[in-house]
């Protein structure tokens, strides 16, 4: 990541290589490889922003320039971070050369890219991305984006002057099906009781890597060195008898102002995160999708449509978290509602309801915010923490009793 | 004898309960919490051994609770208020399946088993509606004590309607009544019906089964407990001891602990 932020710092001062401004979820990666555009993801700025501690004073710059108290917290932090002249690192970042709005899923995006376009006096594409409503995508919606991907790339030859090279495509295709074979290898890891790594917490440190080096020979071998060291931490953490006392699933962004905090409650009872959707943000990978260099735009296309958690429907993410509790062998499922988030946020209350009540997993529901550190109450996150683990751990103990009798 | 004492510090009030074994609780005691949490706790732990009869070194084990537990420094353990008030709520009434606490600044629902064990729970938000802090404030802007508050309740005749749940906004809604000339008894009794639509909504987020039995400081208040049984349908358990449920939850689960080769003084090293 630091190499990403060096190369962002020698765009902004030499114009070159060009950056494109692209959303993490269904971002077309790939393509913009091909071209040797660099990828800027405001989301990840607002994000490292926060986890650093310093996305308060943008975001206030930002209500003091109108943007209403509950707006996305990720907007207000990029937006004004840019009014403050803050970059999360101190290197300076890019004027994108295109602002390629890529998920308009989420209809705040689509404001944010427009204002960002606005302020960066860049040119604006927004890829129109139909949501999976239901099933599978149909050929129509993969034949649409195809078709937008196609405008976008006379729009890149425009930016850089360069014809597509079709192998190349081919290559950061292939590079990120490899990558994605790797992350999703880690990924099935935790399922390993004990697991070798936290599929939130720590899953979160590899997501930056996977979103700006998917594509590259240089992600491939990050993955690939990521995934033999897990394995072998796997092996050691059996051979020593590590045990966690509790296997969850969470859902949700975390809150990232108080990142530490917050793990630090879960860490507390020794439980680990087997599995997380916020993780397949990016990608959805471990149920066995692939970008596959054949077919180099239809599997971008379904990468954008389908493979991404955010353009999937709400059944389906229920389902997704329900595979994991079964499959990953989870206690229980945690839920981080994102106050500043209405659209991922929106439907939690039922999947609480659906998890807990029809299928009767122990579900926690907690409050605070991904980006706005004014949103979260230590003691009474704590508590309701608390309160979790001493229910989970006389419903464990009640089943293991019952077992046993 | 075998003693053990829940210590429950709560934002308003600091309660500590003392259970023996085979014979139940012994004395319950209640002091302002102030601004010292850990001298509040010990104040009402002492005040508790002293109603029981108890040097502090006869009690095997003590259990802190409520969101001061931390800072109890004599405690042997924490637990959450939410297993406390479970438990306590449980011993005071058996068929308890569902708990309404209603305390100074958060509200809660959880959903017990037949053991007094948590299967759910929700809790208000980083918000003070709801909570007995609503009361408080609205009772002041009123110019009325907390029992004249709660009592004044039942004399309403015609309702206002209360239409914000936000503590620092209901002082304006109550202004407003008075201008128009509404009676007080009108303006309790609507305070307390937002307040009681508040809370069961929260609580139907829980599988909201009877018997339900209302614990916390909020429970002393009459009108309270009228309006809520009016939003629920159902009548409500109410203890005289209900204000000392996560007391006495926690003094429960001390007494779990409290091991065979006890000791005087054994566990516990100062007060």
């Amino acid at each position: 990541m630091v190499d990403w932020y060096q190369k962002l710092a020698e765009s902004a001062e030499t114009g070159t290589p060009p950056a494109a401004s692209m959303m993490v979820s269904g971002a077309c990666v790939e393509l913009t490889q091909a071209f040797d555009v660099l990828p800027l993801y405001p989301e990840v700025n607002a994000l490292q922003l926060a986890i650093r501690r310093q996305s308060l004073e943008p975001i206030l710059a930002a209500e003091e320039f109108g943007y209403a108290s509950d707006n996305c917290a990720y907007v207000k932090a990029d937006i004004g971070a840019y009014f403050k002249g803050i970059t999360p690192t101190g290197s300076p970042l890019p004027k994108p050369a295109l602002v390629l709005c890529n998920f308009v899923g989420c209809n705040t995006y689509v404001k944010w890219f427009e204002h960002v376009s606005v302020i960066m006096e860049a040119p604006l594409y927004v890829l129109d991305v139909p949501f999976l409503r239901a099933g599978e995508p149909s050929a129509d919606a993969i034949a649409y984006v195809v078709r937008q991907l196609k405008e976008l790339v006379v729009k890149l030859e425009e930016i850089t002057g360069k014809q597509l090279d079709m192998d190349k495509l081919r290559e950061a295709v292939w590079c990120s099906s490899q990558v994605e074979e790797y992350w999703s290898k880690i990924k099935h890891l935790a399922r390993r009781s004990p697991s070798p790594f936290d599929a939130y917490f720590d899953a979160i440190t590899l997501m930056g890597p996977l979103y700006v080096h998917r594509a590259t020979r240089e992600g491939v071998a990050f993955f690939k060195q990521a995934l033999e060291e897990l394995e072998l931490k796997a092996e050691l953490d059996r051979e020593a008898g590590v045990r966690e006392r509790f296997r969850l699933v969470f859902e949700g962004p975390p809150p990232y102002p108080h990142f530490r905090a917050f793990r630090d409650m879960f860490a507390k009872w020794n439980a680990c995160a087997v599995a997380s959707t916020y993780s397949t943000v990016g990608g959805l990978w471990e149920f066995g999708a692939r970008h596959d260099p054949d077919n180099p735009f239809e599997s971008i296309a379904l990468h954008m449509i389908e493979h991404n958690v955010t353009n999937r429907n709400m059944q389906q993410r229920n389902e997704q978290i329900k595979r994991y509790v079964e499959e990953w062998d989870a206690d229980g499922v945690i839920i981080h509602f994102v106050k500043s988030c209405r659209l991922f946020s929106a439907g939690q209350g039922d999947m609480r309801e659906y998890f807990s009540r029809t299928l009767g997993v122990p579900t926690l529901y907690v409050e605070s915010d991904l980006a706005d550190p004014r949103y979260f109450s230590t003691a009474q996150l704590q508590t309701r923490v608390d309160a979790y683990f001493e229910a989970l751990e006389m419903h464990k103990s009640a089943r293991t009793s019952a077992h046993v009798g | 004898m075998r003693f053990a004492a829940g210590v429950d510090v709560g934002s308003t009030q600091t309660k500590a309960a003392i259970v023996e074994q085979n014979a139940g609780p012994v004395a319950f005691a209640i002091v302002d919490t102030g601004a010292s949490v850990t001298r509040a706790a010990e104040n009402a732990f002492n005040v508790a051994c002293r109603e029981a009869s108890l040097q502090p070194a006869d009690v095997g084990f003590v259990v802190g609770t409520g969101y001061g537990r931390y800072k109890i420094a004599f405690g042997n353990a924490q637990m959450t208020e939410i297993s406390c008030h479970a438990r306590g709520a449980h011993a005071l009434f058996p068929n308890t399946r569902t708990v309404i606490d209603m305390g100074g600044q958060d509200s809660k629902a959880i959903s017990v088993d037949d053991n007094g064990h948590v299967l759910d729970f929700v809790m208000n938000d980083k918000c003070a509606a709801g909570t007995g802090r609503f009361l408080a404030n609205a009772a002041e802007v009123l110019g009325l004590g907390l029992a004249e508050f709660g009592a004044l309740s039942a004399k309403a005749t015609h309702p206002v309607k209360i239409t914000t749940v936000c503590t620092v906004f209901v002082e304006s809604d109550i202004l407003s009544y008075l201008a128009l000339g509404k009676k007080p008894e009108d303006i309790v009794r609507g305070v307390h019906l937002a307040i009681a639509k508040r809370t069961v909504s929260l609580a139907r987020r829980v599988p909201l089964e009877p018997s339900v039995t209302l614990t916390g400081g909020v429970s002393r208040n009459e009108g309270m407990v009228a309006a809520l049984e009016e939003v629920l349908g159902v009548p409500l358990q109410v203890s005289p001891q209900a204000h000392f449920a996560g007391a006495l939850g926690a003094a429960l689960h001390a007494l779990d602990r409290v091991d065979a080769s006890f000791e005087s003084g054994v566990w516990r090293t100062a007060v």
